[in-house]
């Protein structure tokens, strides 16, 4: 019989597990991580094009990258064709490479399935397809697993959000994208099941009797919803699932909007416009490591020498080319998930030129995130409605995911539908563990 | 950036959930705390750039970077290239800008390009007899090497090679007087010119100490004309220095034919005994193995003794006694070292005998014979020296 596992492939963290038809074996295919369990959804690739994924990527990306040395060379990179009614010209178009960058730290992969513009990147000599760094990612993954396991995995269910895109056509374009990435890392079967749904077939292992639940599914990337029958599996039924694509990453991208450009120089009025476009794309985790050109830091350097506020265009200048946006990333999500269990937390990055600190309360995050709680409340109350129920028909709402432990968000809940039928199921592996459930039912 | 709303908000978030109350002011106490450190610094820096302290400071360091710049390109001038590279396997020395040093304790420096010591025979040799007992200092650098004085007080001086008078015929007369002050010695003259290129200069002692120096301190030490004695009992002396890799290996070799090697990484910061010597005994050679991988031993009586980088025993511990590399019976018929190098087989070395004359030898051929002098011969080898 083929082995079949179940891999939730998320937008920040990814787990593999397996059903022995008694047990979810959850696998530790992150040995360096605190959390063997679950595995960051992140891939750095070697100039030599080796790739390495989760906490053993984290760890060769800092050592390899932060306050190294650069070295821009202008190559090259093609020519646009210029015609106007009676001319034409051709102009050649130049960008910076810097030759001696270690490797490329790519994160968030899964996103990059809700955007139909993007394709690929360049990696040093090598073109990577989304499809192909998708699939080095779970041949990675697969051969963990396998290497745990001793034995050869033939098929898998991959996790999938409720929605990739609101567009039918492009959502099946996404889906068909990861399911040949899964192929190509050398699973012979491939299906999906929704993840919200697999987390309730997670929940449904300790149910005594049939309820309808209701699956909060918050992770780094989407919100998903599935309110189904559960407890009885002759009897499943998906009432209606609902999806947004507001989840964490967009909770650190309001943090760092609403409380910490000031520290880079926002508001200065000394500031040029075009500087002050620099300031906003800190925001930006995609954007930020294409600045560091020598044109930016020409323009920077020139800055500090001219503007009112060199300490804070210095400390974008340290951010934008030491390297420092991966760790700066991480001590906003850092805090954020702190402020899951207390109060105030502090944004904090030290490094040369750079000593950032923020004091942050858990009300500024709520006041910050408002305008996501409200969608998130509108989504919740429109799942309810596509299911034909009303709130106090729901018997349970189980939260999973990482930002399902966001306290805001469990007050929502809780004053929707009551304090005591809000659950909370791991919030990190229920979704693997449901999915491999669902492998082993075929 | 501290603003009256954000602190506002916190007492809200106090006020909404007490416990953060104890939080948020552990978390400003210690931010508190780091910037009152933090600005204490900066006050003090304040203080020496008011005082120019600071200006002194950057001014220096840009006196000494300046002088670390002229030695480099001075080596990147040199007609033969850097030192070490200038004789190929075919090329002599000769042909090369080579110069011979020879120094006494008195500070007496005498110079002579190679080629004259090579072509004038009689003339290149010192008035002799020489005291075997206190031979003058030799050593064989490229002209555009740059000389540091290192005197028994601790005491320093740099001058290039290229500043010092050629002497013909050689003549202690001739020699320029860089005179002691007060009871002081001059103890060793070294060549520095690729200090910037070092990571540590070791310091020896005759009694067998060592003391390690990082470069940048070592360059200080020598901007300062102070790189130290290196000797912490008064009986001992300043040996000699020798600039290294932080992956090398210092190997010692004494007078009674004693050896003992240390790896640089861990040697001490601080003056301490790396060869136990007896009462009699002291060193006439230290430096580094500088990845090369034969070992050249000379001999009182003329014997080149030769033996493979492995045969030294890293493990010793300090202060041991060292690897014997004489037998008792022969340092008991007088026998002993009187220089030692790391080689390859295309260097060259120069040898001062007990009549006063110099003779230079390629190192291949010296070590295949295996011998300096005629079985016959009657002189003493007092100095050896190998291509700094």
């Amino acid at each position: 019989m083929t082995l079949r596992v179940g891999i939730d492939f998320g937008t920040s963290n990814s787990g593999v597990a397996a059903y022995d038809g008694r047990s979810v074996h959850l696998l530790p295919v992150d040995p360096h991580s605190a959390m063997p369990g679950v595995i960051k959804t992140i891939l750095y690739i070697t100039r030599d094009q080796r790739p390495y994924v989760g906490q053993e990527a984290v760890e060769l990306y800092y050592r390899q990258n932060v306050n190294r040395l650069r070295r821009f060379v202008k190559k090259w990179a093609g020519e646009i064709d210029v015609r106007g009614s009676d001319m034409h010209y051709v102009h050649d178009v130049y960008t910076f490479v810097d030759e001696l960058s270690p490797g490329r730290l790519l994160q968030y992969i899964k996103t990059a399935l809700r955007s139909p513009g993007y394709q690929g990147t360049q990696i040093f000599d090598r073109y990577y397809t989304l499809g192909e760094i998708i699939t080095l990612y779970l041949h990675e993954l697969k051969r963990r697993a396998e290497d745990l396991l001793h034995e050869k995995i033939g098929g898998v269910v991959l996790g999938r959000p409720v929605q990739f895109h609101s567009d039918p056509e492009l959502d099946r374009r996404a889906e068909e994208t990861l399911r040949q990435a899964a192929l190509e890392a050398g699973f012979a079967q491939v299906s999906f099941e929704l993840e919200p749904v697999a987390a309730a077939l997670d929940y449904e292992q300790g149910l005594a009797r049939p309820q309808t639940s209701m699956i909060f599914d918050f992770g780094g990337g989407t919100l998903d919803i599935t309110i189904m029958r559960l407890g009885d599996p002759a009897h499943r039924q998906v009432y209606a699932s609902r999806g947004l694509g507001i989840a964490g990453s967009d909770f650190d991208r309001a943090i760092i909007e609403k409380r910490l450009l000031t520290h880079f120089g926002l508001g200065r009025a000394s500031l040029s416009p075009e500087l002050q476009e620099l300031v906003h794309a800190v925001a930006d985790w995609s954007a930020l490591p294409d600045l560091s050109t020598p044109p930016v830091r020409l323009r920077l350097e020139k800055a500090i020498l001219e503007s009112g506020a060199p300490a804070r265009l210095k400390a974008l200048q340290a951010l934008i080319f030491n390297d420092l946006a991966f760790s700066f990333y991480n001590a906003v999500e850092t805090a954020k998930i702190n402020l899951s269990s207390q109060g105030v937390a502090v944004i904090g990055l030290k490094e040369k030129d750079l000593d950032l600190w923020e004091l942050y309360t858990r009300r500024q995050f709520e006041t910050d995130i408002m305008e996501h709680r409200q969608a998130v409340e509108q989504l919740v109350l429109e799942a309810v409605a596509a299911a034909g129920l009303e709130p106090p028909q729901v018997d349970a709402v189980v939260k999973t995911g990482g930002s399902s432990n966001i306290p805001a968000f469990g007050a929502l809940l809780e004053g929707l539908f009551g304090a005591e039928r809000v659950r909370s199921s791991d919030a990190f592996s229920s979704v693997t563990a449901g999915l491999a459930i669902r492998a082993m039912q075929g | 950036m501290l603003t009256p709303e954000k602190i506002e908000e916190w007492l809200k978030e106090a006020e909404e959930r007490p416990g953060s109350a104890v939080l948020l002011i552990r978390y400003i106490a210690n931010r508190l705390n780091e910037l009152s450190a933090r600005n204490e610094e900066l006050l003090a820096d304040n203080i020496a750039l008011r005082l120019g302290r600071k200006v002194e400071e950057y001014e220096s360091r840009i006196a000494n970077l300046e002088y670390q710049l002229d030695l480099l390109k001075r080596q990147a001038a040199a007609p033969g290239g850097a030192p070490g590279q200038a004789a190929g396997p075919a090329q002599a020395p000769a042909q090369a800008s080579w110069v011979v040093v020879l120094y006494t304790p008195q500070g007496q420096l005498l110079k002579a390009g190679l080629p004259a010591v090579l072509e004038e025979g009689a003339a290149a040799q010192l008035p002799g007899p020489i005291d075997p007992q206190a031979p003058p200092g030799l050593l064989l650098v490229g002209e555009h090497e740059e000389l540091l004085l290192i005197y028994d007080s601790g005491r320093s001086l740099t001058l290039p090679a290229a500043s010092l008078p050629a002497a013909h015929p050689l003549d202690w007369g001739r020699a320029s007087l860089f005179e002691p002050r007060g009871i002081e010695a001059l103890a060793a003259v070294v060549p520095v010119g690729r200090m910037a290129l070092a990571d540590f200069a070791i310091q020896a002692s005759r009694r067998g100490c060592l003391k390690k120096l990082p470069e940048s301190f070592f360059e200080s030490c020598v901007a300062k004309d102070f790189v130290g004695s290196g000797v912490k009992l008064p009986a001992d002396q300043t040996f000699g220095l020798s600039l290294c890799g932080k992956a090398d290996q210092m190997v010692l070799v004494s007078q009674g034919g004693f050896v003992a090697a240390a790896s640089v990484e861990r040697l001490p910061f601080t003056i301490e005994e790396a060869l136990r010597l007896a009462t009699n005994d002291h060193l006439v050679a230290a430096f580094p193995l500088a990845g090369r991988d034969t070992l050249l031993f000379v001999t009182n009586n003329g014997k080149a003794v030769q033996r493979d980088a492995s045969w030294l025993d890293p493990g010793l511990s300090a202060k041991s006694a060292g690897q014997a590399l004489l037998t008792a019976a022969r340092r008991g018929a007088g026998m002993r070292m009187v220089g030692a190098a790391a080689v390859t087989p295309e260097d060259w070395g120069l040898a001062l005998l007990s009549d006063g004359s110099l003779n230079l030898y390629r190192l291949g051929d010296l070590l295949a014979r295996g011998a300096l002098l005629p079985a016959d011969s009657s002189l003493e080898v007092v100095a050896f020296s190998v291509m700094a």
